[in-house]
């Protein structure tokens, strides 16, 4: 790209492209914007006149919402934590030479490779249910109640099937992570006085810092949209103890086919997921440079 | 104090063994260098004196105490590595400091002797940048300086000039030399370099295959190579080796002479044979002369200004005295 003409021609070649990417964004959000502002229910067809922001209001104070961006917030936070520290030790325990490496790692990433649908759907049948399930089995074989997960703890419950499934991305990431630490750097480190554990605290954490980071942002956005494992396993319920953001605004236009409320929900969704993410760059994207 | 005593030590991995029953004497403040080509155990030896290896037998003694089972930093001993393996995310200080933070030293005392090392490795101006910020030179110095710090009981070097270019390596060489007048504390120095074996050592150990070939003065090494591979390692260009009729002559199976210890004629000598490259260094020359009825070229060391050129006949007479004979096995004949 050294001369103009390469300069142009290449603005050229990728213009089809930069074009088709702004039109696939653009006019899906324009159409939001534009609902968000209507009185549109499918369950009442006629005129969709303009009623400014009546469904902002509408869907800001319906007690739910609050419900909604606690369970989101405690539903990002509780995986990330998961995932991150579990992360950081299966990375470790798998960096360190042993026999069957090659099997162990490809099943310890098998997880990522399943459906959401499938894997809440397993969770729910075959490990969480109160009757059947394996954990049922397991308590009634010592003597205890069994637990009914998704009664009793259903955000948390979903909070531990997400976490199953992410937990392997974090370990790829982190594991490669630990395989590019220069094993000289550690040596010297020992050499100097260093334990284990001050090893891992000066020498190792800070190594990972950067794959931490980007573990956390690409998480944190796939996050903010969970929608299967809660459609499969709870229904947002009970009541809105499981709803998030993102099944909230299904709930407001597919089940209560009410396209304008479920339109503002959705632009209400786009701008906290940007506040988080501003957030997040303010706290840890400093990791990203250098 | 720095007595570092290897009584019949052994490293195997797996089946392979790196180092045969080995017997070493290391005194207190003298510049050891272990030397040898790559591959011959010269770095798995220093990592067994810095504990970073265990031994499959054997002993090793610091200071006359057993040191075998003792964790690497327990051992008194300060490792400069190769990729200097500094801490990336720290500053040149933080680096300095680290030892000292882990053993737990005062403040005050850290920021001495950090200030005093800096000063006598020239950093002071960059305690405050990153390792990535700064040049090899700089970064060997910083390795260096997270060495002194420790006051350990000796230094190892584990090929530290290898990554430098060669006018930055001649510099440091200097440096480290002159490091260890100052300190007088006992150095270890691994090397595949001879000419950095030769210019820094006290005492050179020459490993080959696991096994220790000789162990002596640089000169001593010079003069009086105990075997073939010493006589081929030591001494830069290589000795010329011969065998057949010339060594036959003189009574062994091989004989060496130095191409500096050989003169070089245009009308008389001993061997006659035609110059073929020239390498001319401006304060020596070396011609590789192809003498007749010989595979071989023989080096000759010859004034800066000799003009000889490609194709020119030559006569050759080396010096009598200085001829190096070797047995059969490859051992020195007295």
């Amino acid at each position: 790209m050294a001369t103009k003409a390469s300069r142009s021609a290449a603005r050229v070649m990728i213009a089809p492209s930069v074009l088709l990417l702004l039109g696939w964004m653009v006019i899906p959000l324009a159409l939001t914007l534009y609902f968000s502002v209507l009185r549109y229910n499918l369950l009442m067809p006629g005129a969709n006149p303009f009623i400014g922001v009546e469904n902002y209001t509408y869907f800001l104070t319906d007690p739910a919402f609050t419900d909604a961006i606690i369970n989101t917030l405690l539903l990002v936070g509780g995986v990330l934590t998961i995932t991150v520290l579990g992360g950081i030790g299966l990375a470790i325990l798998l960096d360190q030479p042993m026999w069957g490496q090659g099997i162990v790692r490809i099943l310890v990433i098998a997880p990522f490779f399943v459906m959401p649908t499938v894997s809440a759907l397993v969770w729910k049948n075959m490990f969480m249910n109160p009757v059947n399930g394996l954990f049922a089995h397991l308590a009634s074989a010592l003597g205890m109640q069994p637990f009914d997960f998704f009664a009793i703890a259903p955000l948390a419950s979903i909070i531990g099937i997400v976490s199953w499934q992410w937990l392997p991305f974090a370990t790829l990431i982190l594991l490669t992570a630990m395989q590019s630490l220069d094993s000289e750097q550690l040596e010297a480190a020992e050499m100097d006085g260093a334990g284990p554990l001050a090893r891992f605290r000066y020498i190792m954490l800070p190594h990972m810092a950067r794959a931490i980071t980007v573990v956390i942002l690409i998480q944190t956005i796939f996050l903010l949209s969970i929608f299967a494992e809660i459609l499969v396993t709870t229904n947002g319920g009970p009541g809105t103890a499981s709803t998030n953001l993102t099944f909230l605004v299904y709930a407001e236009s597919l089940l209560r086919f009410d396209v304008g409320t479920g339109s503002a929900g959705g632009v209400v969704a786009i701008i906290l997921a940007n506040i988080v993410a501003i957030f997040l760059m303010r706290m840890i994207g400093k990791n990203l440079d250098t | 104090m720095g007595r570092i005593t290897l009584h019949g030590v052994t490293k195997n991995f797996g089946d392979t063994e790196v180092i045969r029953p080995l017997d070493l004497e290391i005194e207190d403040g003298e510049f050891v260098v272990f030397v040898g080509p790559s591959g011959c155990g010269k770095s798995t030896l220093l990592r067994l004196i810095a504990g970073l290896e265990d031994v499959t037998a054997g002993r090793i003694e610091i200071d006359g105490v057993d040191a075998t089972g003792v964790p690497p930093a327990k051992r008194g001993l300060a490792m400069v590595f190769q990729s200097y393996a500094l801490y990336p995310h720290m500053s040149v200080r933080k680096n300095i400091a680290f030892p000292m933070r882990m053993a737990g030293l005062d403040k005050a005392e850290q920021n001495r002797r950090i200030e005093s090392a800096a000063a006598a490795l020239n950093l002071t101006d960059y305690l405050d940048r990153r390792p990535g910020q700064l040049s090899g030179g700089q970064r060997q110095r910083v390795a260096i300086g997270r060495a002194i710090v420790r006051e350990p009981a000796a230094f190892l070097f584990d090929e530290p000039l290898s990554n430098l270019d060669a006018a930055l390596r001649v510099g440091m060489r200097m440096e480290i030399s002159e490091l260890h007048t100052r300190l007088k504390t006992t150095m270890v120095y691994v090397t595949h370099d001879q000419v950095e074996a030769m210019t820094m050592a006290d005492k050179i150990v020459v490993l080959q295959h696991g096994v220790i070939e000789q162990v002596g003065s640089p000169l001593d090494l010079y003069r009086e190579p105990r075997n073939l591979f010493v006589a081929g390692f030591i001494g830069s260009p290589k000795m010329n080796l011969m065998t057949g009729e010339e060594a036959e002559r003189r009574q062994a199976a091989t004989m060496g002479i130095r191409p500096e210890h050989i003169t070089a004629s245009p009308t008389e000598g001993l061997w006659q044979g035609t110059v073929g490259v020239s390498e001319h260094l401006g304060s020596d020359t070396f011609f590789h002369v192809h003498l007749d009825g010989r595979a071989d070229p023989v080096t000759v060391r010859a004034g800066g200004e000799v003009s000889l050129h490609h194709g020119d006949m030559i006569y050759l007479t080396p010096d009598e005295s200085r001829i190096h004979r070797f047995d059969a096995q490859g051992m020195r004949l007295a």
